[in-house]
């Protein structure tokens, strides 16, 4: 098989959620001592945005969306001791801080939009649900995150957004993480109102805000 | 009485009732507690909810139990008093029924997965559902609606344990997301797939519930209409809600845009009507003035 076949099948376990052939495929690319960097940008990745395109399209919904995520999530833990061994750093895209604020249990957004952005390259910390907006500054000075996610689904958690970014206001730390803003309730001009410096609507627009706000 | 709400049905157009937890926050309801949890600690607030759209003109109203499967309690801790808290819902329910009007069990998703998306069963499921239905039942509700239910394999497994629990009727309420090609859930089931599986079920009356603003409800009412001779149910959000800096909710629809359509979803053929999320009191007075003219 041309190394240009196996790039495509990388896609297409992702595309079709194949974890036992994503993983066949991420040993094999070893074995045939494969660019690693390669495997990932030009195998895997596409197969996840091509995922992230079935559903924006409505082709593809939430479990879809898990599971290749879950592909993604598998092949790299293959590839990742090979990367370690032959000083390969995986180019992190980021480190980002992820939960839903306080006072809010929902998560279900939350773990989708942190399960791509892990599917897409970035580093993820996942706090969980019904995080105090005090653990999000911890551990984003302690991880040295690029940026922090806040989820939240009722309007009256939203709030919880605003104080986080007024907590770093004050101890002037604004400007030090990227935040960006989401959840059912949340909008645009929410997130331009409490000073957020992005919001997406869903996972996927949440990783290409994610790239664009690391950029600059 | 199980009955009577048929009887109903037949004659003229049911009038449900509208949101529950914007109320309890307008009445002090702290941020990040359980609303479950004051069925028990101010019943008084919960029975005052009921009452004022009971007034409003509701014929059947919906417990304070939307969350109260003991999935969904676990995450604030108090899964072990399930029976305690449904049971409650009912019972104050109850205080605030009028003679000839209807109490609805209300039983919301457990915000978890099964698997393999997440860590469930589906008796897991099944059981956590059957232990509200049985709380409910016992407290005194007319019927029980399984409502705001994303996945039907979950929607399934709530009916299944509600009819483990209890004789009473059960519907079942469906979420749609608009997609370019018609009304999916989250999971993914077409509108097709959920009434053909719950109708094949023997569900007395089907529908959907929130996300849809009035105008996109009557849509989805009309398909579901060509779907099945079921009675169907009703329940749209006021648009999609918005906070300002100051903290206000404002939902985009609106009151008279939100009433504009609503003789459209009984057009369409919608039996039970009531509203979700940002609708209240006075929403369901003007409803009823559309609904019940005399």
């Amino acid at each position: 098989m041309s190394k240009e076949e196996l790039l495509a099948r990388m896609a297409k376990a992702v595309l079709d959620g194949d974890k036992e052939e994503a993983v066949a495929l991420a040993k094999k690319a070893i074995e045939e001592r494969l660019d690693l960097n390669d495997v990932l940008e030009k195998g895997y990745i596409p197969g996840i945005q091509k995922v992230g395109h079935l559903w924006e399209q409505g082709e593809y919904f939430l479990p879809e969306l898990i599971t290749s995520a879950e592909c993604m999530k598998a092949a790299i833990e293959v590839l990742q001791p090979e990367l370690t061994k032959a000083h390969i750093a995986v180019r992190s895209l980021g480190k980002v801080v992820i939960g839903t604020v306080e006072g809010d249990i929902h998560d279900i957004g939350k773990n989708l939009v942190a399960s791509i952005l892990a599917a897409n390259g970035f580093d993820v910390i996942d706090l969980g649900a019904d995080v105090k907006l005090e653990k999000f500054v911890e551990k984003a000075e302690q991880e040295k995150a690029d940026v922090i996610c806040l989820s939240a689904l009722l309007t009256t958690t939203m709030m919880g957004q605003k104080k986080l970014i007024e907590m770093l206001r004050e101890r002037k730390l604004y400007g030090r993480f990227k935040v960006m803003v989401g959840g059912a309730p949340v909008n645009q001009n929410w997130a331009d109102s409490i000073g957020a410096d992005g919001y997406a609507e869903n996972a996927l627009t949440a990783v290409d805000a994610a790239k664009r706000l690391l950029k600059k | 009485m199980n009955e009577a709400i048929f009887e109903l049905i037949k004659k003229r157009t049911v009038l449900l009732d509208g949101g529950m937890g914007t109320e309890l926050f307008k009445r002090g309801f702290p941020q990040g507690a359980c609303p479950e949890s004051w069925n028990v600690e101010r019943p008084e607030v919960v029975k005052e909810i009921h009452k004022s759209y009971y007034d409003a003109g509701s014929d059947a109203v919906l417990t304070n139990s939307f969350g109260g499967s003991r999935i969904k309690l676990s995450s604030y801790g108090l899964e072990k008093r399930c029976w305690e808290l449904n049971y409650a819902a009912a019972k104050i329910g109850n205080e605030a029924k009028p003679k000839g009007r209807f109490l609805g069990g209300s039983i919301g998703p457990t915000g978890k997965f099964l698997k393999p998306q997440g860590d469930f069963s589906e008796s897991e499921f099944e059981d956590a559902f059957a232990e509200q239905a049985r709380g409910l039942a016992e407290g005194g509700v007319d019927f029980l609606l399984i409502e705001t239910q994303y996945d039907l394999k979950e929607a399934l497994c709530a009916l299944r344990g509600a009819r483990k629990a209890s004789q009473l009727p059960v519907f079942v309420t469906m979420t749609f997301d608009h997609k370019p090609r018609g009304f999916f859930t989250m999971m993914g089931n077409s509108v097709a797939q959920c009434i053909k599986e719950l109708e094949g079920q023997g569900v007395p009356a089907v529908g959907s519930n929130c996300n849809l603003n009035s105008e996109e409800m009557a849509e989805l009412v009309k398909a579901m209409r060509e779907l099945t001779s079921l009675p169907v149910i009703a329940q749209a959000n006021a648009g999609k809600p918005s906070l300002t800096d100051e903290g206000k909710v404002a939902y985009s629809q609106g009151l008279e845009d939100y009433l504009r359509f609503i003789p459209q979803i009984i057009q369409n053929g919608a039996n039970l009507v009531g509203g979700c999320c940002g609708t209240n009191p006075d929403y369901i007075k003007r409803m009823a003035a559309i609904i019940k003219p005399n």
